[in-house]
């Protein structure tokens, strides 16, 4: 990797590696405003913000829809007549009128740094205490359900960022995000921009979470951890029914929470439209809110200067209270926080299915970049019990760091669980972390200097947890006392660096009790010293123990047992495994984690004890919805198998014939012709899509048995690229295509949805691509299509394309330069066929 | 641009002009008026024409359709404007909905407006949660994530529905009749018209529905839609949708497909193409 990619991807990394420094964040490092601001960062003063500026303007006339930012420069007398009321009503804050004014939402129609320069002197006009500059969200979604990336984002906050520090702004407020990794982008791009404090609240609904599933405890954490100063709710809905998300924020985050409802529900009243709560009751629910411990409050939709100054009247009364909250460990995804409190043992499992080693079918998909794989073995690991997700892309010959970002990122949209990112490569570490919306762990640091000063920065920089291992440039020490002393160590150099010890876990590091059986009772004597002595959480990668011996599941989980009994909190296990997951949950009852044995109860009360079953166990799970015999020994039935859709039969058909029959004979005079069937049948109309599928699944389970039986010497016919089109995220069709050439023994690089004319080109000359299939379902995003073939035949003259999609018809095709046009999936094969075979399709 | 010329712009009694918000539980969900999942919709969707099914595959589509049919809660939101006609940009006529910044393209929109007094605009989504349990049956596999495409292409329909006769209701109360429901994006009505729409009915704020760049909505099980309301009988409205009236009918990439971009109102039309 050169170093341009390194400072996109990993620009700290980039920075140190170039001899640049880097320092934590604090509040010393930042411009404040005066003594009175700092004493409100610090939790020891009220804050009082203004109101809605949306209402205020609707007030005067302006038509739903336009952009209200403009109105600093168009209108600039009556935006300052706003900010002044709300200044006579006591607001100590002004919320500059820049919060749509982003490139992408601006436009042509001013440039951010005029509207924010504008806005800004509107506020200093009122004559404002302090002056915030406002950023909500981009207004376009962020992958991987949108299509604007991380780093296309944070540009946009940062160009924000900047020009309200260059217009004088005391502090930025981030507001009404309902995505966490929109609101991290704003944050980071403020924090690494600016040196102004960060206010920064999300909006939830009414059943706790954001439009996107973010709860209050997830947001909070993972702000607070980026290093928001300020963090909280708003928007939203009224005061008092924010107020139990307020109180879930106010126990995961010792930084000050900020608080600005809605008014209620608008609704029009003689022509005007009103919202539902008066100014004496917002500001009752509101005084409840500051004396659970919110302390910087102030209005949105629908409030005006009349609930400002109740509001400031109520902030002037009070001083906020010192507020504890009880230590804990707190990993998050964007959906989901995991709490693991230092004073209390609970258990977090870490999956460890999603790393290559030794595991042959993620080796496959890590080099075909098969991320649906992924998600499989992602889901399969939430529905087994893991509550994190440890996830190893590193094999020799791949692109760690960009592998690292791209299954990051399909991950978050198919299971809710926190990442875990494993790697050595601090590139791919911090590439991750940068862009992750939550608060991971990283995986690992070690009590060598080089490894402290390359990790112990992203961690800090990006709120990040840690794991450290207790190993250093001498090795593992053997002794208890030897590992607690490099867990000191790194203890003391994370908090140096600005890492709190509720981030760190510490890894004892499991020794193989084979070789090194008199360190076994040492590692578990170490884990009990390193919480007791650091007060830090503990992982261990349990399975190293049993290396060597047989039945090593029966060790492993006697060894976690005796793991969890000296205080692990951690442990990285197969969850796949019930003997692990069977101490993990009665462990759960002994520790008092599973309250009333309830969870215990419900699992075990009527399953059978696995030591009483018989002996014969079915050798292979079946398909739950396929469950007739098998029919054996007649050759045929495969096609009449793989017509009817039944992949589990198929798969025992071809394995029960595998050893009998040559795997060749098996694709081409069975799956193969059963394929060309079922394509026939399709276009005949007696077959509809669904069937079409299944009946490509069973073939698909057919040739993975023969895939695994050949190994390594099984031949592909040519390799495909398939891609849908920039600005597009429609994939099912694509999807069909794929599964179907992976049949016909093609290998196919899936470049997923909304994918941009130059990765399909880099794709194209990275593997010698010889057709192209490109899919796009709206005539909007058909452009982009002809785009991406203009660029093929530019850059990769001898490639063919192929194209399909609900919009396409053979003419189009061949306006935008197509080689060929599939109607449907099954065409999409056959042309396949005769594109490879050098033949016309006719 | 040029003003709107004041046409008939009448004030809206305050019940019409506020904007509504929807919760639509399922049937599924325990609610027996709720919404549910039209099954010979989603069958149609997947393409199907009167094959013979058996009974794993008819198990495997009821199994998603209920699954989703419990996971989901449509949300939706409603408001209505007074209908101006007004000059766009390029000289031609188009439709405005006063107090807002929407401006309708096209001859369809405007055969379908002209006449109305005001129009009703909504916008109703599967929420994100659809979009991440899509993400999860594609991981399980294409005939899952075509099933719950079509799972959810049917549900969100039946939301939009619910909306749509609501509205209805609360026109005809009011003396007003309702036109049939048209979106952004068919006809000749642009997608690109629909920002507007999303902005106007605050619907990033008030449902989570972003636009891509193309103008595409994410959720993408989300839907927009615009329906005429009038003094009397809806005028210049086809009483049932169809291909007859639409400006781009020869052109058509649905009809190229043996398809059609509108949804018959009533099962026995359904075989019509």
């Amino acid at each position: 990797m050169n170093t341009t990619s390194i400072a996109t991807s990993a620009p700290l990394t980039a920075r140190l590696r170039a001899g640049g420094t880097w320092k934590p964040r604090t509040l010393d490092t930042l411009r404040i405003a005066d003594a009175e601001l700092r004493a409100v960062l610090e939790g020891r003063r009220n804050l009082v913000i203004d109101g809605a500026m949306g209402t205020m303007l609707q007030a005067t006339g302006l038509a739903v829809g336009e952009r209200p930012e403009l109105l600093s420069i168009t209108h600039p007398a009556q935006v300052r007549a706003i900010h002044e009321a709300y200044v006579a009503a006591g607001a100590e804050v002004i919320t500059a009128n820049t919060f749509g004014a982003n490139a992408l939402k601006l436009g042509d129609a001013a440039t951010v740094a005029e509207v924010f320069a504008a806005s800004i002197a509107r506020a200093r006009e009122a004559g404002a205490r302090y002056v915030a500059g406002d950023i909500g969200p981009t207004g376009s979604l962020l992958r991987p359900l949108g299509t604007l990336s991380f780093d296309e984002a944070y540009e946009l906050f940062a160009e924000q960022a900047r020009a309200a520090e260059a217009a004088g702004a005391d502090l930025i407020i981030i507001e009404t995000m309902t995505d966490l990794a929109e609101a991290r982008a704003a944050v980071l791009a403020v924090k690494e921009q600016t040196n102004l404090p960060i206010l920064a609240t999300m909006t939830f609904e009414a059943d706790g979470r954001t439009f996107l599933g973010t709860t209050p405890e997830a947001a909070a954490v993972t702000l607070d951890a980026l290093g928001a100063d300020a963090v909280g709710i708003n928007c939203s809905l009224g005061p008092a029914e924010i107020r139990p998300f307020v109180k879930r924020m106010l126990s995961v985050t010792s930084k000050p929470i900020m608080v600005q409802a809605n008014a209620g529900l608008p609704r029009v009243e003689q022509g005007k439209t009103v919202f539902d709560i008066g100014p004496e009751a917002y500001a009752h629910a509101v005084a409840a809110i500051v004396e659970d411990g919110a302390s910087i409050i102030g209005g949105c939709c629908g409030t005006t200067p009349a609930y400002t100054s109740l509001l400031a009247e109520l902030a002037r009364e009070r001083t906020p209270r010192v507020r504890r909250i009880a230590p804990a460990l707190t990993v998050a995804s964007a959906q989901r926080c995991i709490a693991l409190p230092a004073h209390e043992h609970r258990i977090a499992v870490i999956g460890e299915r999603l790393n290559p080693t030794g595991k042959k079918r993620l080796q496959q998909a890590l080099r075909q970049e098969n991320m649906d794989y992924l998600a499989s073995q992602a889901i399969s690991q939430e529905e087994q019990g893991a509550d994190i997700l440890d996830l190893n892309v590193g094999l020799p010959e791949l692109d760690e760091v960009r592998l690292m970002e791209r299954a990051s990122e399909q991950l978050q949209a198919s299971t809710t669980l926190p990442l875990q990112f494993d790697a050595t490569d601090p590139v791919a570490i911090e590439a991750a972390c940068r862009r992750y919306p939550g608060k991971p762990i990283i995986n690992s640091v070690n009590g060598a200097a080089e490894s402290l000063d390359a990790v112990l920065p992203i961690a800090a920089h990006y709120g990040a947890n840690i794991i450290g291992l207790t190993l250093d440039d001498e090795g593992i020490p053997a002794t208890a006392e030897g590992r607690l002393a490099i867990a000191q160590r790194i203890v003391d150099a994370a908090e140096a660096a600005g890492i709190p010890r509720e981030r760190i876990l510490i890894d004892c590091l499991v020794m193989t009790a084979s070789t090194n059986q008199e360190q076994v009772a040492e590692i578990l004597r170490a884990v009990t010293l390193v919480k007791q002595r650091l007060g830090v959480a503990t992982t261990l990668g349990v399975s190293n123990v049993s290396f060597g011996l047989p039945a090593r599941a029966v060790l492993n989980a006697t060894f976690l047992a005796s793991a969890l009994g000296a205080g692990l909190d951690a442990p990285i296990i197969n969850p796949g495994s019930a003997r692990y997951m069977d101490v993990i949950r009665s462990f759960r009852v002994l520790n008092g984690e599973d309250a009333g044995s309830a969870a215990f109860i419900e699992r075990y009360a009527n399953a059978p004890d696995p030591y009483q079953q018989a002996v014969a166990a079915p050798a292979a799970a079946a398909d739950a919805a396929e469950t007739a015999p098998v029919q054996t020994g007649d050759e045929n039935s495969i096609e009449h198998l793989v017509i009817s859709g039944r992949r589990g039969e198929t798969r025992r058909a071809v394995e029960a014939l595998i050893s009998q029959v040559d795997a060749l004979e098996l694709i081409d005079a069975h799956l193969i012709p059963a394929l060309d069937e079922v394509g026939r049948r399709f276009d005949a109309g007696t077959l509809f899509l669904p069937q079409l599928m299944a009946s490509a699944e069973a073939a698909k389970a057919g040739f993975d048995v023969i895939r695994a039986h050949l190994g390594s010497t099984a031949a592909t016919k040519g390799a495909v690229c398939l891609a849908t089109v920039q600005g597009d995220i429609h994939d099912i069709g694509k999807n069909i295509v794929k599964m179907l050439l992976e049949n016909y023994g093609y290998r196919v690089f899936d470049l997923g949805r909304d994918v941009a004319p130059e990765a399909i080109v880099a794709c194209v000359r990275e593997h010698d691509i010889r057709l192209v299939g490109l899919s796009a379902l709206m005539t909007t995003t058909v452009p982009a299509m002809a785009d991406t073939i203009e660029q093929l035949r530019r850059t990769a003259p001898g490639v063919k394309v192929m194209v399909g999609g609900a919009v396409l018809t053979p003419d189009y095709a061949r306006e935008i330069g197509a080689d060929f046009y599939a109607k449907d999936a099954a065409e999409a094969a056959r042309l396949t066929e005769a594109c490879f075979a050098d033949k016309p399709y006719a | 641009m040029i003003a709107a010329v004041p046409q008939r712009l009448r004030p809206l009694p305050d019940e019409l002009a506020t904007p509504m918000r929807y919760r639509l539980a399922t049937c599924a969900s325990g609610e027996p008026a709720g919404i549910a999942t039209d099954r010979a919709e989603v069958l149609r969707y997947l393409g199907y024409r009167g094959q013979a099914i058996d009974e794993a595959l008819e198990m495997r589509i009821e199994h998603i359709a209920d699954e989703l049919e419990r996971a989901l809660e449509p949300h939706g939101t409603s408001r209505i404007f007074s209908v101006a006609i007004a000059t766009d940009a390029s000289g031609q006529p188009c439709i405005r909905l006063a107090g807002s910044a929407i401006e309708l393209h096209g001859r369809d929109a405007y055969r379908r407006l002209k006449d109305a007094c005001a129009a009703a605009v909504f916008a109703v989504t599967l929420g994100m949660e659809s979009e991440r349990r899509l993400r999860a049956l594609a991981a399980r596999g294409p005939v899952a994530a075509a099933v719950g495409d079509a799972a959810c292409t049917a549900l969100v329909e039946a939301a939009a529905d619910r909306i749509d006769a609501t509205v209805r209701h609360a026109a005809a109360a009011y003396g007003l009749s309702s036109g049939t429901r048209f979106s952004c994006g068919y006809g000749d009505c642009p997608l690109s018209d629909q920002r507007a729409l999303i902005d106007a009915l605050d619907a990033r704020r008030t449902l989570g529905i972003t636009l891509a760049p193309s103008n595409l909505m994410i959720p993408t099980k989300s839907v927009t839609a615009i329906m005429g309301l009038f003094e009397g009988a809806p005028a210049h409205d086809a009483p049932t949708a169809s291909c007859a009236g639409c400006t781009v009918r020869n052109g058509c990439a649905f009809r190229a497909h043996g398809d059609v971009c509108w949804r018959a109102p009533s099962p026995s039309a359904k075989e019509s193409v």
